[in-house]
This record gives C-alpha cells, structure tokens and sequence, in this order.
C-alpha cells in the first residue's frame, strides 16, 4: 500500500476517534491536516489522473469531506459548511462511475438543501433541486427538505414547524432550529397585516412562545409598534391607498413632457 | 469504414485546394452520415474535422466553422455522449474569442449553453452566460436558441418576468417552419406565466400543429384557473410521464402554491365572511390540521397582497374588505402612464430594429453625386442664360 496513502488512513482514524468523542477542536486541527494531506493525491478532482491507487484514494477523500461537512454542522459553521459542501459536490457528480454511490450522499445533499432555505437563497435551492435525478425526490431526506419549501411559500408554517420532529438525520435539527426562527418573524410579519388585534394568549400560540414574558420581550426588541392594551395585541394599521386629495402636479408634469418629447421623435 | 475512405480522399486533394472547399466537404459527409443515422461514424467524422479546424486560421471559413460545430455537437448529443466534448467546446470558443469570430462565438456559446442544459447544470450555465462577451447578434436562429436558453435558466432561478419575457421572444422570431422549436417555447412560456399568477389566453393553446404536444399544459392551466387542488393533483399525476420528459416537472410542484392563491383570492371575491374551516374545505386541503394551515395561509397571502381582507381570529372568520373606488386613487394614473411608456417603447425598439438593404446607402450617394453634377449642369446653364442677356444689351 501507498505509504502516503497509510499515512492519511492513520490520521483519519485519529479524526473519527476525536470525532465520536464530540472533540471538536482536535477535529477541525486534524481535518485541516488532513486536508493539506489529500492535496498530494493526484487522482482527486480536478486532475482526476489514473493511478493504481486512484479508487482508494477517491473513498477517503470523500469520506474525510463528508465527515467534514458534518462536523461543521456541529461546529454551527454556516461558512465552513458551504465550503466543504462544494469540495464534496465533485465526489458525487463527476466520479460516480469511478466509485459505488456514498450511503451518506442524500442526507448530505438535503442537509445543503436545508441550509439554502435557512439562507433564503431559494433561486440556488431549486438549482441544486433540478440536478437531482427524480429517483432521488422519493428519498426521504431530499423530500422532507422539498416539502419544507413548499410549505413555506405556501405559507403553512406549521407543517413547518411540526416537520422539526420527523427529521430524517440527527444533523438536521440544527438548521431546523434556525428555520423556526426565520418562520416566527414571518409569522410575526403576516399577523401584522392580517389581524387587527389578537388576545395575548392567541399571539403567544400562534408566535409560538411558551410564556407571556417571551412574547413581550420579544414585541419590545423586534416590534415596537405593537401595542398591549386590555390583554390584547394591537398591530399597527396600516392606511396605504387611501383615496389622495392631492393630485401629484410634478410627477405628473414630468411625465407629460416626456411624452410630447417621444411624439415629436416619431412624427 | 466509410468515414476513413471519405476524409483520406479530401486530405490528399487538400493540398492543391482551398481549405473552404475541404471543410465544405466534411460538411456534406458528416450531413450525410446523421441522416442515414450512421451516428458513431459522424461521431468520427465530426471530431477529425473539429481537429482539422483547429490547425486552420481562416477567416473565410468561419461561417462554414459554425455550422460544423452544431453538426459536432449535434452528433454527439445523437450518441448521448455531450459531457465528452464541453471541454473541446470551450477550447473553440476561446479561440473563436481571440480571433474576433463572432458567429463562431455565438454558435459555441448557444451549443455550451445547450450542453450544460443537457446535464441541468443551470449554475454552470448562467456562468458561462453572464461573463461570455455579448454582441449584436448576427443570425437570428442563434439568437433564438439563445433567448430559450436564457428564459430556461431565469426560469429555474426564479426571475420570472424576465424568463417570460426571453421565452416570448424567443417563440416569436423563431422561424414559422421550427415547429418543435416553438412548441417548446410556449410550454416553457406557459409555466412561466402561470407561475406569474397570469392565465394564458385560450389562442396560445390553439395556434396551428401545437394542439395536441399543448395538451396538457392546457389542462394544467385550466385547473390554476380554477383554482381546484384536487383537479391540478389530477392533472399532474395523468400527464406525470409526459411533464417528466419535458423536464418541467419540478416547475410544476412549484405551480401548487399558485393554484392554493387563485382558489383563495375566488373565495375572498365571492364571499365577504367566511369561516376558516370552509375555507379550508374549499381548497381541498388534506393536511392533519387543515383549519390552523388555512389561517396561516391566508394571511401570508394578506401580507404578500394577494387577497385583501383581515382575519378574526376569535370567531375563527376571514372578512373580505370592501374594494374601494379605485377611480380615487392614483392607481389608473400610473396604469395608464406605464402602458404608454410600453407603446413608446416598442415603437423606439421598432424603429433600432429597422433593416435596410446592404446597399441601398450607396444608391443614395451614387444619386447625391448625380444631383451635384446636374446642379452644376444647371449653375452652367444660368450662366450661359445671364451671359447671353448681357450681350444682348
């Protein structure tokens, strides 16, 4: 066997042991060594060579990223799990001919799924979606991160909610922490505009606080406006399109000279 | 075998004649060839003359080049083998780049563009798109794939008017005899608009050979305009294998949330109370907890302006708001400013779009000298005039 090869095998044990004893500090200073490591391989994307040991080379590599983007799920690294994420995405696209299809590869993919809706970054979300084939939609972790989306612009929040108790992966549950936060300020948003007033205990279920003391903590900090008057919750009423008195002289000066200076551009 | 005896023969006359004519000629082999479905020998075929291409620096042969370079592609994408040549696809729009080819370039792009489609690598795609040089276009089918291509990926991405927009243009500078083409454009166009909460007018669906391959998007636009959960879950499931062939089934889980929009902004016209529970019964909801899923949804649609009521929560009712006179408000003002700004608008983009023929600026100079010189006939023939009147005093 390769001694490089050996050498990197070693480490990496090292890394699962800190790794199933939660230490994440020795595991980020192994990974970075690690990955130092893999850069000597030259059977890794993008050189892609052909080398006896290219198989082997090619498992481990995508192992070490896959626990990498694990472990900056623990880590609660948004930024370190992008970049792993994008590491890894060669691993399943391009050498799946080479190596036999990872077990972890749609947990992974809906874990990245997740984090898009977390970021609001929907445009990249049905991206990501369409390079799946529509054999992977029946998996049951890219289908729990597509019907979250659904739901959400749907605006049934709680499906939302009540889908945090069936995730398919220990791993998801903290994105679907920050999930809950990003559908209780748009839930918060909607109310405003569609309630006049709600009773306190009404708007502590419906903005899912378990006491009082949250909810007014959190009308002080995120909303202002909002009234506590008589154990009710009055929202600001909005008064837009009212019937105007002024008629807009300026703008409407403006557009009319505009047009006489397009009519005499065409006659 | 075929190919061998066929591209040898042209290599030797090559050296007494014109690269043109031996390119020319590989085109005629390699159109022959796809049409008598010999696709692995135009797979060869295709790639020695790609290769002959690269060693020539002619700007004679650009034109022949492009069309080489579809046939190419086309081959390959017969073979299902595209992901083979994008990096060889690249290498020539680069070099088409460098020499200032521009219908190369624009050829390459759009078989790029295609390539990347191929395999749904949408991020590629727009990549590639964004940061390629732009330029006039200079034939028009290449612009029309290109505007299909771009509507595809604005579609995926989200930016749905401009999608709308590329694909409309796209279906109607297409050729009337690119049938497939265009048809594939109205059903994109068509998702595209439904998704905008616009319903596609009846004739769309009726232009000439397209009834039947519209079908189903008919039947799916019909049921978004309804409204009915159930009818469009129908509907999706009955066309499910063609809609997965177009590739626009994700689209079309998409269309859900538009057509829970349409039934709801029904109900809140028809109804200025209504309880929650009907609502939900309404919209077919099948969820545990149908009635708290209605309520949210309902105001989500209150707060993106889609239906225009408040919700009492106490007594578990939706109350419609009384439309207002909209005649008071500035609204038919600036509705009617932005449909003039349109109309000017086409009427400048008409007037950039104006063609004249290659020479016809010449005849104009041709007959200014003429005018010239039969003013100077005339100045000659005053003078002469005033001349003679001089001397006959």
């Amino acid at each position: 066997m390769d001694p490089k090869l050996v050498e990197v095998t070693q480490v990496f044990d090292r890394f699962k042991a800190a790794y199933t004893r939660n230490d994440l500090q020795t595991c980020s200073n192994l990974l970075t060594e690690l990955k130092v490591m893999l850069t000597k391989f030259p059977s890794l994307p993008p050189l892609f060579q052909q080398s006896p040991n290219a198989v082997q080379e090619l498992m481990i590599a995508r192992d070490i990223y896959e626990h990498a983007v694990v472990l900056s799920v623990k880590a609660e690294d948004q930024d370190a799990f992008e970049r792993d994420f994008f590491q890894l995405k060669p691993y399943y696209t391009d050498i799946c001919g080479i190596i036999p299809p990872s077990p972890q590869e749609y947990p992974i993919l809906g874990l990245n799924l997740l984090r898009l809706l977390v970021q609001n970054r929907i445009a990249e979300f049905h991206t990501e979606l369409e390079l799946l084939p529509s054999s992977a939609l029946e998996n049951s972790c890219i289908k729990h991160a597509v019907e979250l989306e659904q739901s959400f612009m749907e605006g049934a929040y709680n499906r939302v909610l009540s889908a945090r108790q069936s995730v398919p992966h220990e791993t998801y549950v903290y994105f679907m922490d920050l999930l809950a936060k990003t559908v209780r300020d748009e839930i918060a948003g909607c109310s405003e505009k569609a309630y006049e007033y709600l009773s306190i205990a009404d708007a502590k279920q419906i903005l899912m606080f378990s006491s009082i003391k949250e909810l007014s903590d959190y009308i002080a900090e995120e909303h202002p406006k909002w009234k506590i008057t008589n154990g009710c919750v009055f929202f600001q009423e909005a008064k837009d399109s009212a019937p105007c008195k002024e008629i807009p002289s300026l703008q409407l000066i403006n557009q009319t000279l505009s047009y006489a200076k397009e009519l005499e551009r065409i006659v | 075998m075929d190919v061998d005896t066929a591209t040898s023969a042209v290599q030797v006359s090559t050296k007494h004649t014109f690269p043109e004519l031996e390119i020319y000629c590989y085109l005629l082999v390699l159109i022959f060839l796809i049409d008598q479905k010999k696709y692995e020998e135009a797979k060869a075929c295709s790639s020695l003359s790609i290769a002959r291409l690269k060693n020539l620096n002619r700007r004679t042969i650009d034109v022949l080049a492009s069309r080489l370079y579809f046939y190419y592609s086309y081959s390959y994408e017969l073979t299902n083998s595209l992901a083979e040549i994008r990096r060889n696809l690249l290498s020539l729009h680069r070099m088409a780049t460098l020499r200032r080819d521009e219908l190369g370039q624009e050829t390459l792009l759009n078989l790029l563009l295609r390539n990347y489609l191929h395999y749904n690598l949408y991020d590629q795609a727009e990549k590639l798109r964004s940061k390629a040089p732009r330029f006039e276009a200079h034939s028009n089918q290449q612009f029309c794939r290109y505007l299909f291509y771009l509507g595809k990926i604005r579609t995926i991405q989200l930016e749905y008017t401009d999608a709308k927009e590329s694909l409309l243009q796209a279906a109607r500078k297409a050729p009337v005899t690119a049938r497939g083409f265009r048809i594939q454009c109205n059903k994109w166009a068509v998702i595209v608009r439904l998704l905008l909460g616009e319903i596609p007018e009846r004739t769309v669906f009726m232009q000439k050979g397209m009834k039947k391959a519209l079908e189903p998007y008919f039947e799916l636009t019909n049921a978004v305009r309804i409204g009915d959960l159930e009818l469009f879950r129908s509907v999706a499931d009955k066309f499910s294998d063609i809609f997965n062939s177009d590739r626009t089934h994700n689209l079309i889980v998409r269309l859900r949330h538009n057509v829970i929009r349409t039934g709801l902004r029904n109900i809140s016209i028809a109804y200025s109370r209504i309880s929650l529970v009907d609502v939900a019964k309404k919209l077919r909801m099948d969820s545990p907890n149908p009635v708290a899923d209605a309520e949210s949804i309902v105001a989500k649609a209150i707060r993106d302006g889609a239906i225009d009521a408040t919700i009492d929560h106490a007594n578990g009712w939706m109350v419609s708001k009384e439309t207002g006179d909209v005649y008071s408000t500035n609204d038919p003002q600036s509705a009617f400013d932005s449909r003039i700004a349109f109309c000017l608008n086409m009427h400048n983009e008409a007037v950039k779009a104006l063609r004249f023929p290659p020479t016809s600026h010449k005849k104009e100079k041709e007959s200014a000298e003429k005018r010239r010189e039969r003013q100077q006939q005339e100045q000659e023939l005053a003078k002469h005039i005033a001349e003679d009147d001089d001397d006959d005093f």
